[in-house]
C-alpha cells in the first residue's frame, strides 16, 4: 500500500467551497432573502419614520452613518451565521470535514459571506443615500470603509458562525459572541462616514482606515490560526 | 497497509465503547457488531478521525512504516471513506454535482465521466443523478449516492456503517461489490447488525 497522499491545496478548496456556497445561495435564496429583506424593510422604516427632512443639518451626518451601520449590521448578523449552522444541521459538516482542508472551507466560506454582504451594501447604500438625502463629501474615503467595514463584518460573523455551530442556542449564542468582537470596528466606520459625509478631505479620513484595516488583518488571521481547533474539535 | 487499534474506547460522560483492541491488514474486511446503542457508529466514527477517542489509539500504518510509525486518522482524511447514515451530502445540488464537489475540495482533478461512471455504477441513471437534486432523491437513491461518495477518491480504509440500510436486493449487490473492488486496495471495517452485511467480513468485533 502506498504511502499517504499529500493534503489537498488550501486555494482549490477555497474555490470550490466558495462556488459551492454561491451556488446553493443561488438556488435556495435562504441567506439572500433574509439579508436583503431585512436591509430593505430597515431602510423602509427607516427612511418613512426619521427621513431626509426631518434631521436639522448639523445632526444629519451622525445619524445618517449610525442608521446605514445599523443596517449592514443587522444585515450581517440576520444572514452570515447560516453559513456555518447549515451544515451543522444539515449533516454535512462531517462529510466536508473528511474532504476539505479546513483553511479552505474557512476561507471560502468567507469569500462567498463577503460576496453576499457586497451585494447587499450595493444594494442599500445608494437606496439609502437617496432615499435619506445623504450627502457624501469624500467618495472614496467611503467606499473604502465600506468594503474594509464589510470585510471586517462578513470575517467576524464567518468565524463566529463556526464557533457557535454545534451549540445547542446558536441563535443567542451568535448574538452574545458577535455583537462585543463587531463593535470596535462599527463605532470606527460610523464614525469615518461620518467624516467622509462632512469633509471633503481624504486624509482625515485614513486613521480610520488604518484602523480597520489592523482590526481585519487581525480577526482574520486570528480565525485561520483557531478554525482548525474549532472545526475538527 | 494496516489498521490497529489498542485499547480505544471514547466516553461521553458515561462509555460509547470500549475498551477495544484490533489488528487488520489490506484485503481483509472486519465486521463491528452489536447492539443498539453499543456505540458501533462512534466507533466507526472514531477510526474516520471525526471523534477523538477517550483512551487508547488507532493508527493507520502503511507499507514500510513500523510500529513507531503510523497515522492518526484524523491526519490523513484523504485515505478514508466513510459512508453511514447520519452522512448528509448537499441536497440542493445533484449527486453529480457534489461527488464534483468533492472532487475538488479534495484537490483533484474532477473528472466529469469518471464521476458518472461511478454513479452508474451504484445503479443510478442519468436522469436521477444529473438532473434532479440531492434532496429529491428516494432515500435507497441517496444510499447509492453516500456509496459512490465513500469510494469515489479510492481511499485506503473504507467504513461503512449500515451500507445495506434502505437498498433493496440490487443495491445489496452494488455493497458486495463495493466491498469486494476494497479488497484490492485497502481495508474495509463495516459495523452492523444485518447478518447480510456482516456475511460479507472476514474478522468480527462484537462490541457490548
Amino acid at each position: 500500500m502506498s504511502a499517504p497522499r499529500p493534503a489537498a491545496g488550501i486555494l482549490p478548496a477555497a474555490i470550490a467551497v466558495f462556488r459551492r456556497e454561491l451556488l446553493a445561495e443561488w438556488r435556495t435564496r435562504v441567506a439572500v432573502n433574509s439579508l436583503f429583506l431585512f436591509a430593505f424593510a430597515v431602510l423602509v422604516l427607516v427612511a418613512y419614520v426619521v427621513g431626509p427632512t426631518r434631521l436639522s443639518p448639523e445632526d444629519r451626518p451622525t445619524v445618517n452613518a449610525v442608521l446605514l451601520w445599523i443596517v449592514l449590521f443587522f444585515s450581517a448578523m440576520t444572514g452570515l451565521s447560516r453559513t456555518f449552522v447549515h451544515e451543522e444541521d444539515a449533516g454535512t459538516a462531517a462529510a466536508l470535514r473528511l474532504s476539505a482542508p479546513p483553511p479552505g472551507v474557512l476561507l471560502g466560506k468567507l469569500f462567498a459571506n463577503v460576496v453576499l454582504l457586497g451585494a447587499v451594501t450595493a444594494f442599500i447604500v445608494p437606496l439609502f443615500v437617496v432615499f435619506m438625502g445623504f450627502e457624501i463629501k469624500e467618495p472614496l474615503l467611503f467606499v473604502l470603509l465600506l468594503l474594509l467595514g464589510i470585510s471586517g463584518l462578513a470575517s467576524a460573523s464567518t468565524f463566529t458562525a463556526a464557533l457557535v455551530s454545534k451549540a445547542s442556542a446558536k441563535g443567542a449564542l451568535f448574538a452574545v459572541l458577535a455583537i462585543p468582537l463587531l463593535l470596535p470596528p462599527l463605532v470606527g466606520c460610523v464614525l469615518a462616514t461620518r467624516v467622509a459625509a462632512t469633509q471633503a478631505d481624504f486624509s482625515a479620513g485614513v486613521d480610520f482606515l488604518r484602523l480597520l484595516v489592523a482590526y481585519d488583518g487581525v480577526v482574520t488571521t486570528a480565525a485561520f490560526l483557531l478554525f482548525d481547533a474549532v472545526w475538527r474539535e | 497497509m494496516r489498521l490497529v487499534a489498542e485499547n480505544l474506547s471514547r466516553s461521553f460522560g458515561r462509555r460509547a465503547f470500549g475498551p477495544v483492541s484490533f489488528r487488520i491488514e489490506t484485503g481483509r474486511v472486519l465486521g463491528v457488531a452489536g447492539e443498539n446503542g453499543s456505540g458501533k457508529t462512534t466507533l466507526l466514527k472514531t477510526l474516520a478521525g471525526l471523534i477523538r477517542p477517550s483512551g487508547g489509539y488507532a493508527k493507520i500504518f502503511f507499507d514500510g512504516e513500523e510500529a513507531g510509525d503510523g497515522h492518526e486518522p484524523r491526519d490523513i482524511p484523504w485515505s478514508i471513506g466513510w459512508c453511514a447514515p447520519d452522512l448528509s451530502l448537499y441536497g440542493e445540488l445533484t449527486a453529480e454535482e457534489n461527488l464534483i464537489f468533492f472532487e475538488r475540495v479534495r484537490g483533484r482533478a474532477a473528472q466529469l465521466s469518471g464521476v458518472k461512471a461511478l454513479l452508474a455504477e451504484v445503479g443510478l441513471p442519468e436522469s436521477s443523478y444529473s438532473k434532479k437534486a440531492l434532496g429529491a432523491l428516494s432515500t435507497g437513491q441517496r444510499q447509492r449516492v453516500k456509496l459512490a461518495f465513500a469510494t469515489l477518491h479510492e481511499p485506503d480504509l473504507l467504513l461503512l456503517d449500515e451500507p445495506g440500510a434502505n437498498l433493496d436486493e440490487a443495491g445489496r449487490s452494488i455493497v458486495q461489490k463495493v466491498v469486494s473492488e476494497q479488497r484490492f486496495r485497502g481495508i474495509t471495517v463495516i459495523a452492523s447488525n444485518d447478518p447480510r452485511d456482516l456475511a460479507l467480513t472476514d474478522e468480527r468485533v462484537t462490541l457490548s
